[in-house]
């Protein structure tokens, strides 16, 4: 059938199940909105405030479903606007595709109203993108960018299309059936031997897990091997939840804010197994301080990540599903009670703690969110202190119920990653836990919760401060606070009322129950402006420099 | 240990090809000596030769990352011992009547080519292995060098 190119990304769009997609109309891809007005019926679009919120969107959509998210933005500025967000799902591993228009062919180069070359641009931070300057491109150009954003390690893909070529007619032949997707690499049995041989060696494994526990979809599998391993299992920020963190076995996070537990895991532990993790600077904290006096076995898809940050004995190359399985075949049971009992007792030892002078804490707040939703809600956050405590303080069960940005660390990025992720998920109950500094950064998408009623609750942990920063400077910086005591004029209930959102507030800690069970019985959205002191910390943490092995208690 | 190493890049001769790969070298802080691209028999490719200076442990992240672009086919680690290397150069130097006949003695013993001389000036031409043309230079560095240009490596395995 003969088809316009936006009729064709239309019927792409469909062809790969994509029902929902996120962005912002505009001069250049005026062709594209008003195919979407006509495809209406079959794929809905949602406004946000701001094309970056349009991209975190989808980030949270395909974080929170395990889809490809999708995003539209026009040319120019709408373009340069989802950088943020395109760079916050590389840097996460998260597949995406981003559409944007462009000027009319025979106006790029030329310095065109709205013309920016966003295929440069977005370079180091997509795995790949096109700019398509021929309609018949079009279909195959979009089968691929979906292809390459969840191929191998999962990441964003941009595709830019000139307007005429979103007008232009051709010929357009429907997919019957998707491809079936490249098989992936598996390692030899070489690999698993030697893999096995420190294994069976080991007297106190450490399993850690990455998010591609979560991507792969490999969390029973690494349940049952922490069981047949009778292994401690520590988890990165990325794979919160990608093992059930009820379990005993479960010791916190492992980094700059990990928990006590498992960097004492750590320090006496004879065998450290990776599954799906970079070793990011955040986890290793002093990179040559890290795996001196321990075997790693590194389990990842991309052998880029071998070597990279710290030098691994074992590399079994693949996806971690396969290879976690294939494991679980030869890796006999075992018993390490002596060891599984250290760790009980650093648990009972060093739990975490928040302790402030007066008031709510933070703590406080998310044990009573993690009891009444059961540990079950879907957990967004911005960038900052209140990210490190939603991390430690909510429990969470199953994989994708933690949604953060870890690697680009991107204030701004919960709101909208929160909306993806409620549109993703409409039965479930979704928290973006906010702190007052980034809530500023995107706080207009409030307009979209209440625009199409997405009944996200968003948490704010108001301690007047950028306290991340803040609490650096205190340790760092000889209290010289340059520009992190906010003093914001804002009035937060009244600001949510004026883009009509309910509000509420936590002051004392008698208000914490109560408001948190009125905010769960509103069937719409809530902001719970929660007043909080600002001089409660994020602890453990590790200096800088020092070993991840040796986080302090105390500031 | 520092050394250097050809990297040889199998890639579509698709537009902004060279863009990606040199822009993974700047971004991951790899340090590109040298840099060839040219069209290969079949115009669907290029082949891009890259020198890179580092340890063992760079040239292998460098070969891993190069080869996760989408527009890459194949990266192969070049072993100089296996191919014939070879560089270009074109070499301006400053001719009075007194230094011609040692400018000409020293292209001949290196079998280079002169392709013009002026009353000023003489340019020469040398193609050879990279520590051969750094020898060459170096002998004209006395006459005074006005100019030199060369190609980035280029190597074949035999």
């Amino acid at each position: 059938m003969i088809l316009t190119g936006s009729e064709i990304i239309m019927e792409c769009l469909l062809e790969q199940k994509v029902d929902t997609v996120f962005g912002y109309p505009g001069g250049a891809v005026l062709n594209i909105y008003d195919a979407l007005y006509r495809y209406s019926g079959k794929i809905r679009h949602i406004e946000t405030s701001h094309e970056q919120s349009a991209a975190h969107a989808a980030d949270g959509y395909a974080r929170a479903s395990g889809k490809t998210g999708v995003c539209i933005a026009t040319s120019g500025p709408g373009a340069t606007n989802l950088v943020t967000g395109i760079a916050t799902a590389y840097m996460d591993s998260i597949p995406m595709v981003a559409i944007t228009g462009n000027v009319n062919l025979n106006l790029l180069g030329l310095d065109s109203f709205q013309e920016v070359d966003i295929t440069g641009i977005t370079m180091p931070v997509t795995k790949h993108n096109f700019i398509v300057k021929d309609v018949r491109q079009l279909a195959d150009t979009l089968r691929k960018a979906f292809q390459i954003a969840q191929e191998g390690r999962k990441g964003p893909v941009l595709v830019d299309i000139p307007k005429d070529i979103t007008a232009q007619k051709c010929e357009f032949t429907p997919l019957t059936e998707l491809p079936a997707p490249k098989e992936l690499h598996f390692p030899s049995e070489q690999s698993f031997a030697r893999a096995l041989e420190l294994i069976e060696k080991s007297e106190r494994p450490f399993l850690y897990t990455g998010g591609g526990v979560v991507s792969s979809g490999a969390a029973n599998q690494l349940c049952a091997l922490a069981e047949k391993m009778d292994a401690p299992v520590a988890s990165s920020l990325m794979s919160q939840g990608a093992f059930d963190q009820r379990s005993p076995r479960y010791m916190g996070m492992l980094g700059m804010h990990g928990t006590k537990t498992a960097a004492l895991a750590l320090k006496h532990c004879d065998l450290f197994l990776a599954v799906g993790t970079r070793f990011s600077d955040r986890v290793t904290c002093n990179a040559d301080l890290f795996g001196t006096h321990f075997p790693i076995i590194q389990i990842d898809i991309d052998p880029a990540e071998f070597d990279k940050n710290v030098s691994v004995d074992v590399r079994l190359r693949g996806d971690a599903k396969q290879i976690l399985t294939r494991l679980l075949e030869l890796v006999p049971k075992v018993n390490h009670s002596d060891w599984m009992h250290d760790v009980y007792a650093w648990k009972e030892n060093y739990p975490l703690v928040q302790r402030a002078r007066a008031g709510v804490t933070p703590q406080q707040v998310l044990e009573e969110l993690d009891k009444l939703t059961d540990s079950t809600a879907i957990i967004t956050t911005e960038v900052g202190q209140h990210q490190m405590w939603a991390a430690q303080f909510y429990t969470f069960r199953t994989p994708r119920q933690f949604i953060t940005s870890g690697g680009l660390g991107t204030m701004g990025f919960g709101l909208g990653g929160a909306i993806g992720a409620q549109l993703a998920c409409p039965q479930r109950r979704v928290v973006n836990v906010a702190g007052d500094g980034s809530f500023h950064m995107n706080c207009a998408e409030l307009s979209t919760l209440s625009k199409y009623n997405i009944p996200v609750i968003e948490l704010i942990f108001n301690n007047t401060v950028l306290g991340m920063v803040r609490q650096w400077q205190k340790l760092f910086y000889e209290n010289r606070f340059s520009q992190t005591d906010l003093e914001k004029k804002t009035n937060y209930e009244m600001l949510a009322n004026a883009f009509g959102v309910q509000a509420l507030t936590i002051r004392e800690q008698e208000d914490i129950v109560p408001v948190l069970r009125k905010a769960l019985s509103i069937e719409g959205p809530v902001l719970i402006n929660c007043l909080i002191d600002k001089d409660i910390n994020v602890l453990p943490m590790v200096p800088a420099g020092a070993s991840v092995e040796d986080p302090i208690l105390s500031i | 240990m520092e050394k250097e190493y050809i990297l040889s890049v199998l890639a579509h001769n698709n537009a902004g090809v060279l863009q990606r790969i040199s822009g993974l070298f700047s971004r991951r802080c790899y340090n590109i000596k040298s840099i060839v691209a040219t069209q290969t028999a079949d115009p669907e490719y290029s082949e891009i030769h890259i020198v890179v200076q580092g340890d063992d442990r760079i040239a292998r992240q460098v070969n891993k990352q190069v080869s996760k672009l989408v527009d890459v086919e194949e990266v192969t680690l070049l072993q100089q011992e296996s191919c014939v290397v070879r560089e270009h150069l074109l070499l301006k130097v400053n001719r009075t009547l007194g230094n011609s006949e040692k400018l000409v003695e020293i292209a001949n013993v290196f079998h280079a080519g002169i392709l013009s001389v002026t009353p000023t000036s003489m340019v020469l031409e040398l193609t050879g292995a990279p520590a051969e043309l750094d020898s060459f230079t170096e002998l004209f560095q006395p006459y005074g060098i006005l100019k030199v240009l060369r190609t980035g490596t280029m190597a074949m395995e035999k």
